[in-house]
């Protein structure tokens, strides 16, 4: 097959493009995308340094052993969920499929996600190097150290290639890397609830690093030459897939509608399962069995959640307030696990007319296994924190049951909210204009966790916890609940329309 | 809901979109446990008056009734009535099978004894009944669709173009499954571009331009 030539194609592209945009639009681009950094970068440079490099290092040997999988994980499944190797959408619909040279159609996309795996892995380094090393450090082992890092970061990007090319592998690598930031979650956890020696020694000389960080850019690179040799020979669906992510992303950023990019995620998760036609529960409503069906099919996000019950340790040392806003979120998307259920009605009542229920009984229906879920996991958080001492004496796991309804009404509120209204007028400020459709829209359904003002004000002043806080939750949480059932549905109406 | 009325009165019914008319004093009576199957040309209006019939669209003027009552989106009305006039959504992780189960369910029917396996035969999605209808194809969304209209109890039956995307042998299926609906006391209300499909279904033919009182 003969190849067309790529470059003059991308040149008479680019060139009709521009032919559209304004003289001296990308310059002005530039310009005030540099301009907002330095606005940005100048307000918060002081939280950046507590971030990045805190005045005297503050992490423990544990912590900084439990940073390296958490961040660098996070990078891995991050480029994995997004590709690495992506398309525009329109050049993979029109460039893909023409008779250029594959390489070089993919060669930019891969040099931008290799600079970008570099730079993150690079920072992600620094910042666990200025937690945990002491400042004597000299200035060559703090620039090795974070060469090296970036390039791990491109080292990650090579294998997340090689898995997005290859076959089943991938998932299993994935699982395994999740597994790796649970075990790195489960270290800082431990590390927060004991006395730990703060990191000293044990760094290695400039002289050691030298020989170790070359082999390393050797190996990267040699890896990184054969990743470009075969880079025509990744596959066309998984680069429409990503084609398809990065296109999604850009109008989620645009439109500023964060649900298009999770409905993406959730059908592709769907449509990768393989499911088996079961019975739904006789004995229990049957939307009730329907909601417990979607968790039992999300088995793993449920594990998830159960670890990250000892999340809320991590802040132990922060204000006491912020420990009672995580257990409140927590409870949240715990609620959230079978939430897609309710969305799906919302947006499009069709199957709720067909199963001839009206909103009202639906609804009664739909909240009991989010409320069962977020008392769960409040319970769990609480007890968590209660049994390692950062709460005072009481009984909190039964705080912790009164927060189900509070998780519960959140939730679905936030499943019913729809798409964000563009229409609704734009705010004027110092800063600019902010628009506030989705302003209001990411408040509503975490709005509802005002309902659990009672426990949050009793976290927060860290008095031990009587019977009555607990009664007056309930109480709160419960009225709060039937309240929304009231004001929201109706017993002579089938759609769930709460607009 | 009394069955001593028509299952679907219509008078003087009156729709445009912005300045185009589309609907003009148009009148119809479907009597209870008949059929009734409007044909005509695409843009005459078929799934208008299927959708003011339903209640999911409000008319500029007349009246309709349905089995004597006004429709509205009352639970009582969606239990008496099924539509397939607006696209389907499906739920999140459910199978063909276990979307059709929930349907029964929800009708208080007994999932062992709704047939539900015969029904996913008959529409030949047997083999299908572990998919996720998403995965499925357009023709065989479409007799999921129908397959959960037929299984759950209902009156009356509102159907736009039921045999769109089917095959040969599958509207004669659906159009045999709609004969035995009306056999066994329902009301029918379809709009078709197949003459052949709607005699099979056992449902009176009638032109949209004779429905109208004025001619266009």
């Amino acid at each position: 097959m003969t190849t067309v030539p790529l470059v003059p194609v991308r040149r008479w592209i680019s060139r009709r493009q521009s032919a559209h945009r304004e003289r001296g639009a990308t310059a002005g681009n530039i310009y005030f995308a540099v301009l907002f950094l330095a606005v940005v970068g100048g307000m918060v440079h002081r939280q950046l340094a507590v971030v990045f490099w805190p005045t005297h290092p503050n992490a423990s040997g544990l912590a900084a052993a439990g940073l390296v999988p958490v961040l660098f994980g996070l990078l891995y499944l991050a480029l994995r969920r997004f590709g690495p190797l992506a398309l525009s959408r329109p050049a993979a619909s029109w460039l893909l499929p023409a008779p250029v040279s594959r390489r070089r159609l993919l060669l930019p996309s891969l040099r931008l996600t290799a600079i970008v795996a570099a730079l993150t892995g690079t920072l992600l380094g620094l910042a666990i190097v200025g937690h945990a090393a002491p400042r004597t450090l000299g200035g060559e082992t703090i620039a090795l150290l974070g060469t090296g890092a970036g390039l791990a970061g491109v080292g990650l990007l090579l294998v997340a290639l090689a898995a997005q090319a290859g076959g089943r592998w991938g998932d299993r690598l994935d699982a395994l890397v999740s597994l790796l930031l649970a075990a790195g979650l489960a270290g800082l956890i431990a590390d927060a609830t004991t006395d730990e020696p703060l990191a000293a020694g044990g760094w290695p000389t400039a002289t050691t690093l030298v020989p170790l960080v070359g082999a390393v850019a050797l190996v990267v690179g040699s890896f990184f030459a054969l990743a470009v040799r075969g880079l025509a020979r990744t596959p066309n669906e998984r680069i429409l897939d990503a084609a398809k992510t990065a296109g999604t992303l850009f109008d989620s950023a645009f439109g500023m509608e964060p649900s298009f990019l999770t409905d993406m995620i959730e059908r592709r998760y769907w449509a990768r399962r393989k499911l088996r036609s079961v019975r739904f529960p006789a004995r229990l409503p049957v939307l009730v069995g329907q909601d417990l069906l979607l968790v039992l099919r999300r088995r793993s996000r449920v594990l998830w959640l159960l670890l990250a019950a000892g999340l809320p340790v991590l802040l132990a040392s922060a204000p006491h307030a912020l420990i009672g806003i995580a257990v409140l979120i927590g409870a949240l998307l715990a609620a959230g696990i079978p939430a897609g259920n309710v969305k799906t009605d919302a947006g499009n009542p069709v199957l709720l007319r067909l199963l001839g229920l009206s909103s009202r009984q639906a609804m009664l229906q739909r909240i009991w296994v989010p409320g069962v879920l977020a008392a769960l996991w409040s319970t769990a958080a609480l007890t968590v924190l209660s049994v390692l001492g950062d709460l005072p004496a009481g009984p909190w796991w039964a705080l912790g049951i009164t927060l189900g309804p509070v998780g519960a009404v959140a939730a679905v509120r936030r499943a019913r909210v729809g798409f964000v209204r563009n229409e609704l007028l734009p705010l004027d400020t110092p800063m600019g204009t902010v628009s506030t459709g989705p302003l209001v829209n990411a408040v509503i359904g975490p709005d509802a966790l005002l309902l659990g003002l009672p426990a949050l004000i009793e976290i927060a002043q860290g008095h031990p916890l009587s019977w009555l806080t607990v009664l007056v939750q309930a109480v709160v949480g419960g009225v709060g609940a039937r309240a929304y059932l009231a004001g929201t549905t109706d017993p002579d109406r089938v759609v769930l329309n709460n607009r | 809901m009394v069955s001593d009325h028509p299952a679907v009165e219509v008078d003087g019914l009156h729709v445009s979109y912005g300045s185009t008319p589309v609907l003009v004093d148009v009148a119809l009576v479907v009597p209870a446990g008949t059929g009734v199957c409007v044909t005509g040309e695409n843009g005459i209006g078929k799934s208008t008056l299927l959708r003011c019939v339903s209640s999911l669209q409000e008319p500029d003027a007349g009246e309709i009734r349905v089995f004597g009552g006004s429709p509205g989106g009352t639970p009582e009305f969606w239990r008496a009535v099924v539509t397939t006039v607006e696209p389907p959504t499906w739920y999140p992780g459910l199978t063909v099978r276990e979307h059709a189960e929930l349907v029964c369910r929800a009708h208080g029917q007994d999932p062992d004894e709704a047939g539900i396996d015969e029904a996913l035969d008959r529409l030949g999605l047997a083999g299908h009944a572990d998919a996720i209808p998403p995965q499925l194809s357009s023709g065989q969304k479409q007799r999921l669709t129908l397959t959960c209209a037929l299984l759950r109890p209902s009156s009356l039956l509102i159907l736009d173009e039921p045999e769109q995307r089917l095959d040969r042998e599958g509207r004669a299926e659906v159009a045999g499954l709609l004969a035995e609906y009306l056999r066994d006391g329902g009301s029918l209300l379809m709009a078709s571009h197949d003459d052949v499909f709607a005699a099979a279904s056992g449902a009176a033919i009638t032109t949209m331009e004779s429905l109208s009182a004025v001619p266009r």
